[in-house]
């Protein structure tokens, strides 16, 4: 028996159980007791997946939510064969979720669904974001702007702090979201037709957690910082509102944390 | 580790495994509990509230750090940053110990999440001494390796578990954290005797011990880490206690995870057998 082809084996067959791979990851198994080889495999391979589907229940609880517990693992199924996790941290499996809904065809009538999954990924990068005091990405601090040459404006380069995520949908998914809380107790009925929505999903320095509606002109913005435009390239973008009247408050709010030169 | 930042991290007595339902009360409440364990993965980001609350939770007690990503037993090489941020967080939080398992959950770089079999034979033997002293010589520290519950067995092992981990501990000068809950489910799934296989261990290499429930299923005990310590696996304990002496404690619960108040009564029943065994 030759240890790495048999590794290799036990995961076909525990993720990819046709009759050949059951038959290749049982070789060398002893089958004692009361359970054959095979029945031996299938507690693992439940173990295997029950895990990593919990795993995902805790990242995508909305998702769940709204499908219930037993649809969203039988979606699951083909996710984890599809889609191997290629890191020991389990809490990074399953970016790739929010795209294998929208291909779900039996989900295809929950529109939302994939836009919310996307928007529970995006909640979960920002939970677990780097801290803003170990984050070496500005070299200035905003207090150092008021000694910025006027030759060096345009070529400021504003450093976002680094849970800020950013999503657009066509359906109003930060309510749907809300309404899915354990806490919630407003209105029970969300509106799909209301219109898009820009969100910013960003942890405060207090780890509190927040989910807010942008307008255009704020989105264009945060995205334009996001990207690393310099300030020139930002101010000749189309916004209704003035610049300025956009800057002011992500300075204000802790949201631009310092900035570069470029 | 000659200037510690904490006050201590030495670990005594019965501990308990940190669960994210119970931070806040551990915060606010300040229980008396000699020490918790931390499961590492959990901590491994790049920031955050749970490595904030680790923090808080560090100045108030000693804690180990329990891996589960190390795939020891694994063909793949080492993943050097797991090791890597494994370590920083180490350097952090200055824990009593480390320790992952007897055991492989990852191939061709894909994980399976899991603390999956190896058969027990000369061959597997060297493979896990060789990672486990590289493993050792990257943190700069010994650590603690667990023996798994299982559920099948190898035609080509031809040692018992006991052996390969005694041998396994001699070889690569690492520690053992025995799982008295493990022993007992892998003694009824493989037709062993528990109290032969806690005899058998060397007793100078065990620093912790691991208590946990079980459920039982048609035909096996499955590790579920999902009820109270069972009787078998306390008289087990016992045993254990009397061959180590008194080993510091750790009850672990995972799913469906109780009150803590319920917890912490485990944890004290496990410290007052521990203290009328070891006197």
């Amino acid at each position: 028996m030759n240890l790495k082809k048999w590794q290799q084996d036990f995961y076909q067959g525990i993720f990819h159980p046709s009759q050949n791979n059951i038959q290749l990851a049982c070789q060398g198994i002893n089958t004692t007791g009361n359970l054959s080889a095979s029945q031996r495999l299938d507690i693992y391979r439940d173990s295997i997946l029950g895990g990593i589907t919990d795993g995902l229940s805790g990242v995508f609880p909305v998702c769940e939510n709204l499908v219930g517990s037993q649809y969203f693992s039988h979606m699951l199924t083909d996710f984890l064969k599809q889609n191997p996790s290629y890191s020991p941290d389990l809490g990074n499996y399953g970016a790739l979720l929010p795209n294998y809904i929208a291909q779900f065809k039996p989900a295809k009538d929950l529109v939302y669904l994939p836009e919310v999954a996307k928007l529970e990924w995006l909640w979960h990068k920002a939970f677990n974001a780097s801290d803003v005091h170990n984050n070496n990405a500005a070299i200035y601090t905003l207090e150092q702007l008021a000694s910025i040459t006027e030759n060096e404006q345009g070529r400021i380069q504003f450093v976002l702090q680094p849970s800020i995520q950013l999503m657009q949908s066509d359906y109003p998914i930060h309510l749907i979201w809300e309404m899915n809380q354990d806490n919630y107790d407003g209105q029970k009925q969300v509106d799909l037709n209301e219109g898009e929505v820009n969100l910013l999903i960003f942890r405060a320095p207090d780890y509190s957690m927040h989910i807010n509606p942008l307008n255009k002109d704020e989105f264009i913005f945060y995205q334009a910082l996001q990207a690393g435009l310099i300030f020139l390239d930002i101010a000749k973008l189309t916004f209704t509102a003035p610049i300025e009247t956009l800057l002011a408050p992500a300075i204000q709010s802790g949201l631009i944390i310092g900035f570069n030169i470029a | 580790m000659s200037q510690l930042k904490f006050k201590s991290n030495a670990i005594y007595g019965a501990g308990l495994g940190l669960r994210a339902s119970h931070y806040q009360e551990v915060l606010s409440s300040k229980p008396n509990i000699p020490w918790f364990e931390l499961l590492a993965d959990n901590y491994m980001s790049d920031g955050g509230l749970p490595i904030e609350r680790a923090h808080k939770i560090r100045q108030n007690y000693p804690i180990t750090l329990h891996c589960v990503g190390m795939s020891l037993g694994s063909c793949d090489p080492l993943n050097i940053n797991y090791l890597t941020r494994l370590k920083a967080l180490s350097e952090k939080l200055e824990p009593a110990y480390i320790s992952d398992h007897l055991a492989w959950a990852s191939i061709d770089g894909q994980y399976t999440h899991d603390l999956l079999p190896l058969p027990y034979n000369a061959h597997t033997l060297d493979h896990m001494c060789e990672r486990i002293s590289k493993v050792q010589e990257f943190l700069g520290r010994t650590i603690l390796i667990e023996n798994p519950s299982s559920y099948l067995t190898f035609e080509e092992s031809d040692m018992t578990e006991w052996d390969f981990i005694s041998q396994m501990a001699k070889i690569s000068g690492c520690e053992l954290l025995v799982d008295i809950n493990n022993i007992y489910v892998s003694s009824i799934n493989h037709k062993f005797d528990p109290l032969h296989y806690v005899a058998s261990l060397p007793a100078e290499k065990v620093k912790e011990l691991h208590l946990a429930g079980f459920t039982k299923m048609d035909n096996y005990l499955l590790d579920t880490h999902s009820e109270k310590v069972h009787p078998p696996v306390w008289q087990l304990y016992r045993a254990a206690i009397k061959q180590f002496g008194a080993t510091p404690t750790l009850i672990e619960w995972d799913s469906d995870v109780p009150d803590f108040a319920t917890l912490h009564q485990e944890a004290l029943t496990a410290e007052r057998h521990m203290w009328a065994l070891s006197q």
